[in-house]
């Protein structure tokens, strides 16, 4: 059998703490009521991140998913998720406290994504009935 | 084959993990599922189909209980087992530890044969407990096991630390605090022989109590300070309460701000996302001190003490007669804990070792040391081998993507696990049946890769013919490519005036695309005035050719008359493009000063050919013509000249039909012009693209030379090496024939020589002098006057370095228009 190269990659903390706080500051400018173009610098930033922060090579970056209303089982090792309600069939993620951060690099011409880190999220039963 | 166990692994009541012994040095496993972590929570996880052990059945732990199993160490050696609801079936705390034993199997990657392992348990442990853990790891598939206590383990992961070969005779104590239990240990060495003399243990403290304290006793009532709630702890804490959910965002916070305190002496939580009972939003943020935190956890490390006082009293000893208290746990990383411990025993703290993995490390050593008594019988059992014929799409655009396999061979007691490479997902442990179907999850714009691994009924590696499962989700399934590079024109700085391209897309990349650039601006435009614009336009050709010879595929214009408000001179413009795979292009520019966003979609099958930009990209293609042909002709270069004089008459005729062309035109003419003026360009550029290439060489040959001679008196490695690197490229850069490219690596090699030269006094005295006697036209002349003076003093004590700052710091305080007038006086710049 041939086995796939695992790739671990650490990047340093500080790059995380970054990411997190810009999804945070999406977060927010999501729930602002006032017209404004936040979301624009939001999205250069993370362009940035993903295309020109590791300088000397656009092929490789950070970006971050948001899990947010996806559906959620004990397969997606890609989120660490705390069970609030009732039931634990049919699980939607119904907060997110932190993305899923990939590290994107280029092999080959693919384009391969690292997870660098899990989503932290809370999950709820779509059949909660509250 | 390895004459001596050397693995050891810490089955623990909430965490395992396992450790080998290899060369002198342990190795902690990290969970292949879990980024890195060392250890495996000991729960296991199951569903009609499939076994999960660790996080994933951690999660469901407290809302599935029927599925989920957790804890079951303490339910080791009793007669006791567990109801399973989804598999109507009762799973002994033996059969459940094996699970756990065979998920840390997979831990290992080096390719070892996991045959003989010691297990740590707990110093309570009696005979039978004792030996069901054995039993746990017969039927997880070990040949030999062995059995050590865990604060003998810990104790062992210090002296190895230590590299103490033989303790000193005398005892200590083994204080292990985790996430959910306590133990403590009194420890004996006599004669190089380490015995567990006494022990006490709670098992419901830990660490999770402390996260939930903070949440009750400091975040609850602080929440209540401010807003109103009629039960807000209940509405938190019921499965069925409104803000359940927020509840457990607050014990990550405070988990979060747990941590923090072990290493400041204040962390926030922030709360926020809901609303009080009158509307409120709750948006605040609470400040914990670490004293704060330790006044809540008192009283349980007080209750820790206590057991620990039993011990000592129970065996008639004085704190003087205990070495030290060995601190073992996660929990023990809080400064609190190894404080009050140390001061109310009296006893000092030891807390040299790794608390996380002190145990495993602890068993390696010990593995290390015991011989294996493994019969060659049990090596030579035959090794199956199963052959398995997938079939997936190996392109998707979908968020899953069915995976479809048949199976052939012996497949009895097998059970299979795919993983994604990312580690994003895992399906768990599976029954192997001839026929599987799973849907895998596919992460957007990448390649996926995934491997399926088939274990025996003990989890050791089958070996099977699959390859590694690669499902692309990136752009460009099956999309074509574009057929020439797209090109944004930008001003060329090099020659004033004149205008060069700027590489978007390239050749051959796959549609659709979407790429922002920024920029900015060189000039200022004024509200209201429509004189003053900025033009954006896209052609198609190749990025290295004159930017008249290429196609025109999109053109924006913004004029002063369009922005809400004036724009200055050095604010940004973001440009975005993207072209959809029927090749629609869209261009949207945003000046970032005027929060302003201006966007046009262009369509291939249409032409945007606007006249009056047709008509002065003509005028400056006459324009250079002539030039081109008057250098030519000065140079000698009759062949050039021949060339573009070829080229004079048709560029005459092109000129005098664009100058007759009215802007509102509605024939066909202007594009007709279009592609003459491309052709015209096209050939210019031919005829004098060796003149060009020459030049820049020329130039390139002249920095570099300059640049080694730097190097040689001043250099230092890191600059050496880009130098060398940039003449390694020398045959490739010259082989594109691209003037711009050459240019590009000339502008390298200066910027290395800046480096240089801003560090050689020889230079740094230049600038200075140049400063002082420019010294009346600066903006601040009593800054100006205090830097000369410091700057003076520099030279005279010849501190480079500070002459260095000050020299910037006086280019600072030159009028704008002088500033570029000193660097380009001096030679350097960007």
């Amino acid at each position: 059998m041939q086995e796939i190269k695992k790739v671990t990659v650490k990047v340093p903390q500080a790059y995380l703490d970054f990411m997190n706080q810009i999804f945070e500051i999406e977060k927010k400018s999501a729930n602002l009521k006032e017209e404004n173009s936040i979301q624009r610098n939001l999205n250069k930033i993370k362009v940035i991140l993903e295309e020109e922060f590791f300088k000397g090579s656009s092929t490789i970056g950070l970006t971050y998913h948001n899990p947010l209303g996806e559906s959620y089982s004990d397969t997606r090792t890609d989120c660490e998720a705390t069970i609030s309600g009732t039931g634990v069939e049919n699980l939607e993620i119904i907060e997110v406290i932190k993305p899923i951060i990939f590290y994107a690099y280029q092999e080959n011409e693919k384009v391969i994504k690292v997870i660098v880190q899990p989503a932290v999220v809370i999950v709820q039963s779509k059949n909660s009935n509250f | 084959m390895e004459n001596t166990i050397n693995f050891g692994i810490d089955l623990g009541t909430t965490n395992s993990a396992v450790a080998k012994f290899v060369k002198g040095e342990v190795i902690i496993y990290s969970n292949p599922q879990d980024y890195g972590r060392n250890t495996l929570p000991s729960v296991v996880s199951y569903k009609k189909d499939k076994i999960t052990v660790g996080n994933k059945a951690k999660e469901f732990l407290e809302k599935d209980p029927k599925s989920v199993v957790g804890v079951f160490k303490r339910k080791m050696g009793t007669a006791e087992s567990f109801k399973i609801k989804s598999i109507n079936e009762s799973k002994t705390p033996i059969e459940l530890s094996a699970q756990v034993l065979k998920e840390l199997k997979t831990f290992v990657n080096t390719g070892d044969t996991l045959d003989a392992v010691v297990i740590t348990i707990p110093a309570s442990f009696d005979t039978i407990q004792s030996n069901a853990t054995k039993e746990a790891g017969i039927q997880a598939g070990f040949k030999q096991v062995v059995l050590l206590q865990e604060p003998i383990a810990a104790s062992l992961a210090y002296a190895n630390m230590k590299k103490e070969r033989e303790m000193k005779d005398g005892q200590w104590l083994v204080y292990d605090l985790g996430g959910g239990t306590f133990d403590v240990a009194l420890i004996k060495i006599k004669e190089g022989e380490m015995k567990v003399l006494d022990h006490e243990g709670d098992n419901f403290l830990g660490g999770a109590d402390f996260d939930n304290m903070i949440v009750e006793k400091l975040v609850i009532p602080k929440i209540l300070e401010k807003y109103s709630f009629s039960n807000l702890e209940d509405e938190m804490k019921s499965a069925t309460g409104k803000f359940n959910a927020k509840y457990y965002v607050l014990l990550r916070r405070a988990e979060e701000a747990k941590i923090m305190l072990s290493s400041k002496t204040s962390a926030e939580i922030v709360i926020d996302g809901f609303e009080d009972k009158e509307g409120n939003e709750v948006d605040m943020e609470i400040v914990i001190t670490r004293s704060e935190f330790n006044e809540l956890i008192k009283p349980n490390i007080d209750g820790t003490i206590d057991m620990i006082k039993k011990i000592i009293t129970r065996n008639s000893l004085k704190p003087i007669d205990v070495q030290f208290t060995l601190m073992v746990g996660g929990s023990t990383y809080i400064p609190y804990v190894r404080s009050r411990v140390e001061e109310v025993l009296q006893i000092p703290a030891n807390c040299e070792i790794d608390p996380t993995t002190a145990v495993a490390i602890g068993a390696a050593y010990y593995a290390a040391t015991k011989p294996k008594e493994i019969t060659k019988d049990d090596l030579n059992k035959k090794q199956t081998t199963i052959s398995i014929k997938a079939s997936y799409n190996k392109a998707s655009k979908e968020k899953e993507e069915l995976f479809a396999a048949r199976i052939t061979g012996d497949i009895t007691g097998l059970s299979y696990r795919i993983l994604r490479q990312d580690s994003g997902y895992d399906s768990g442990l599976k029954k192997l049946s001839d026929r599987i179907n799973e849907d895998l999850p596919l992460v957007d714009g990448a390649y996926n890769f995934f491997t399926l691994v088939v274990y025996d009924e003990q989890n050791n590696l089958i070996e099977t013919d699959i390859e590694p499962i690669g499902i692309n989700s990136g752009f460009g399934i099956s999309g074509q490519p574009i057929p020439e590079d797209i090109c944004l024109e930008v001003d060329d700085y090099d020659n004033p005036g004149k205008t060069r391209l700027e590489l978007i897309f390239q050749k051959n990349s796959i549609l659709p695309l979407r790429k922002q650039v920024t920029f900015p601006l060189n000039k200022g435009m004024i509200k209201g005035n429509e004189d003053d614009f900025i033009i954006i336009n896209i052609v198609e050709g190749s990025h290295l050719a004159l930017p008249q010879s290429n196609k025109g595929i999109g053109f924006l214009k913004v004029t002063g008359k369009q922005i809400k408000r004036d724009v200055a001179k050095g604010s940004d413009v973001e440009i975005t493009l993207s072209i959809t795979e029927s090749r629609d292009l869209t261009i949207s520019i945003y000046l970032n000063m005027a929060d302003q966003e201006f966007k046009q979609t262009f369509n291939p099958k249409v032409r945007h050919t606007p006249i009056d930009f047709l008509k002065d990209d003509v005028l400056t293609l006459s324009e250079s013509l002539e030039l081109e042909i008057q250098e030519a002709t000065a140079k000698e270069d009759y062949e050039t000249a021949g060339a573009l004089n070829k080229l004079k008459k048709e560029m005459e005729a092109v000129s005098e039909e664009t100058e007759n062309l009215t802007n509102d035109d509605v024939t066909d003419k202007r594009y007709q012009l279009e592609d003459k003026k491309r052709k015209i360009a096209q050939e210019i550029d031919s005829a004098t693209k060796n003149k060009r290439i020459q030049q820049v060489k020329a130039h390139y040959f002249e920095v570099k030379e300059d640049c080694l001679k730097m190097l040689d008196e001043n250099g230092n490695d890191h600059e050496r090496k880009t130098y060398n690197d940039i003449v390694a490229q020398e045959n490739a850069f010259f082989a594109t024939n691209s003037p711009l490219k050459i240019q590009e690596k000339s502008d390298e090699m200066h910027s290395i020589l800046s480096k240089i030269k801003w560090r050689t006094p020889d230079f740094l005295i230049g600038i200075f002098q140049w400063c002082k006697n420019n010294q009346t036209r600066m903006n601040e002349q009593t800054q100006a006057k205090s830097l000369i003076d410091a700057g003076n003093f520099a030279v005279e004590s010849q501190n480079w370095e500070r002459l260095s700052e000050i020299n910037s710091g006086l280019l600072n305080l030159m009028p704008k228009g002088a500033e570029k007038e000193a660097t380009t006086r001096i030679g350097f710049g960007l």
